[in-house]
């Protein structure tokens, strides 16, 4: 490839640099507006008035946000409602999906046919809010960890891919097993789990990204503000406007005149800190995901 | 296959234990056989459906309310379809499905070719550690929720400091406020839409690109055909299937409009502009308390959404030979 390099026409080289500095645009466009809001929550609160949207370094630099933020005992809470709601979550989450997936996986099973129907009559047909509503109410799930948890406990197209998945699994290695006097519940622990290690990672951080990414239905379903995810007290101070969320009716006293300045910072690292667990991840999302969708196709 | 055919008679009786003994009836002791053998799996797959009965078919059965009027002291009473009709006879639910419905073309007109652009621009970046760098800034709104891409909007859509004012102020124009205008929140929403996922949605087509027999390019190649032609007479045609089933995947979703993008980027000021069917169908139920009239939006939306769905399936497989699933 190189070497053709030289032997492009001007005309192709301009076209070649057009492209690029479109992407390269576009990579401008999605990273500068969170790198503006690290700044404004790193910058000094003194030197704040009059930073324009466009910076993306921090003015002086200054870290009284973030001690707020994190001592503060509302994001605290919602931190630590968010870590137990998302790793209990996707801890059973890919337990049974995976147990459903192996199951459904088995050609001969009984009634194989009908539960896949079953499952995807799921994906096509939605009754809406409203009656997910009144079955939570009705299952006494309202106002605990659990009317969140539970919803999608098994994701209809993670269980589909999974399925396929384990149906490619060699017949000869699962019958060899069972020759060896391994019960279904030993072949999958030591045969079918293992060789599915990529598929379960992925569909692990796909179940991760939900749980941390849901709000509505914390929004809905629980009412006592002390086990809110980080989502629902984020959106309640940046897109409710509910300053009190956080800044809390002493300290909003306190801050009289300066108290603008501190809320844009406030809002920012709010957002920032919000997307951390994600950024931490995002290295093997890029690995697994992109990977994955790549080498499938690659085979064609 | 085979096998799964060989169960296709005990697959079209009704699911459960019962129809272990009626396909293995024949043979004596069938019935138990099959449940020595069978009873591991189905213990380990009960969690998962009973999940699927509980939090899927139960809320079917729960829409059965659009049907009621809801008394405080039960049972509701069986009203039949009058719920339906107070909802077609109102004014706001058409206007809601309107603005569902620009919505959600807005988004297919300007949204969809999106990525497409950006995977055919992206396979022609040669530097691998270049595509990786555009590729690992560019996916990464895709795994932000809707919260905090209605903060990072709000923040840069703002009149006093934010980003987008500020260029918009180099040139001359005046201050705006995108999020409470009229006239500029589809927008917005179009925008957060394509932030979200044009970078993401560009590795599936970039995936089918990648697909393509290196031949037809060789091959284009002797016959002297530059770039735009390789892209126009190879890559394209190359994806046009993928093009095809996302298209018509996009408009089985035509009906909704993402709910958790509008809810959060609404505002008093704007809701009428953007008020869509699931909005409306969580304002009037769960904030409003008319339980049997939002049910009946929300089946509404359900039942036509399915339709959508099922025909946007058929057209997928007989347009390229793949269904949706």
């Amino acid at each position: 490839m190189a070497a053709s390099n030289n032997r492009r026409t001007p005309l192709e080289r301009i076209e070649y640099a057009i492209i690029v500095s479109t992407l390269l645009l576009m990579v401008v466009v999605t990273v500068q507006p969170l790198l503006n809001l690290l700044a404004v929550s790193l910058s000094d609160p003194a030197k704040l008035p009059g930073m324009s949207g466009m910076e993306v370094l921090p003015r002086g630099l200054s870290f009284d946000v973030w001690a707020l933020l994190v001592n503060h005992p509302n994001v605290r809470a919602g931190l630590l409602n968010s870590i137990l709601i998302t790793g209990l979550g996707t801890l059973l989450n890919i337990i049974f999906t995976a147990l459903m997936a192996w199951g459904l996986s088995r050609p001969g099973l009984p009634g194989r046919r009908i539960l896949f129907l079953m499952v995807l009559v799921t994906i096509v047909f939605d009754p809406g809010i409203i009656p997910d509503y009144f079955v939570n109410k009705r299952l006494g799930l309202l106002d605990s960890y659990w009317s969140v948890i539970l919803f999608k406990l098994v994701n209809a197209w993670y269980l589909i891919i999974l399925i396929r998945f384990f149906e490619e699994i060699p017949q000869e290695l699962l019958e060899a097993a069972e020759l060896d006097g391994s019960n279904p519940f030993q072949t999958f622990w030591y045969v079918v789990l293992p060789l599915a290690k990529p598929a379960l990672a992925t569909i692990t951080l796909f179940y991760i990204v939900f749980h941390w990414n849901e709000f509505f239905r914390a929004m809905i379903y629980i009412t006592d503000q002390g086990k809110w995810p980080l989502q629902v007290v984020l959106r309640q101070f940046v897109i409710g406007g509910d300053k009190l969320a956080i800044v809390g009716v002493d300290a909003a006293n306190n801050y009289t005149g300066a108290s603008q300045i501190d809320l844009r910072a406030l809002k920012a690292g709010m957002i920032i800190l919000t997307i951390v667990p994600i950024l931490l991840i995002y290295p093997l999302i890029l690995k697994f995901f992109t990977k994955g969708t790549m080498s499938g196709a690659l085979k064609g | 296959m085979s096998e799964v055919r060989s169960q296709q008679e005990v697959a079209s009786m009704t699911a459960g234990e019962s129809e272990n003994s009626a396909s293995l009836g024949k043979h004596a002791g069938g019935f138990l056989a099959a449940c020595r053998q069978w009873w591991p799996y189905y213990l380990m797959m009960a969690p998962g459906i009973i999940f699927f009965v509980l939090f899927h078919y139960l809320p079917i059965w729960e829409s059965k309310i659009a049907f009621e009027q809801v008394r405080i002291i039960p049972p509701n009473i069986w009203v039949g379809i009058k719920h339906f009709q107070v909802l077609f006879a109102s004014p706001v639910f058409w206007q809601v499905l309107l603005n569902t419905l620009i919505i959600s073309g807005m988004k297919m007109l300007f949204v969809f070719p999106v990525p497409i652009l950006v995977a055919l621009m992206l396979n022609e970046v040669r530097s691998g550690s270049l595509r990786k760098f555009i590729q690992s800034a560019v996916y990464l709104p895709h795994f932000l929720s809707w919260v905090v891409i209605a903060g990072v909007f709000i923040a840069a859509l703002s009149p006093s400091d934010g980003v987008v004012n500020d260029i918009t102020g180099f040139f001359g124009a005046q201050p705006k406020s995108f999020m409470t205008d009229n006239g500029s929140i589809r927008w917005v929403l179009v925008f957060s839409e394509m932030w979200r996922s044009a970078g993401w949605d560009s590795l599936l087509y970039l995936a089918a690109i990648i697909a393509i027999d290196q031949a037809l390019y060789d091959a284009a190649e002797m016959d002297g055909a530059n770039r735009w032609q390789k892209i126009l007479y190879v890559t394209i045609p190359g994806i046009v299937p993928t093009i095809a089933t996302l298209f018509i995947l996009n408009a089985g979703m035509f009906l909704s409009a993402d709910l958790n993008q509008v809810i959060n980027l609404s505002n008093d000021v704007v809701r009428g502009q953007i008020d869509i069917i699931d909005t409306y169908v969580y304002r009037i139920g769960l904030q409003t308390g008319e339980y049997s009239l939002a049910t009946a939006a929300g089946l509404f939306k359900a039942v036509l959404g399915m339709l959508l769905i099922l025909l946007a399936h058929m057209f997928s497989k007989r347009l390229t030979g793949k269904g949706v699933w």
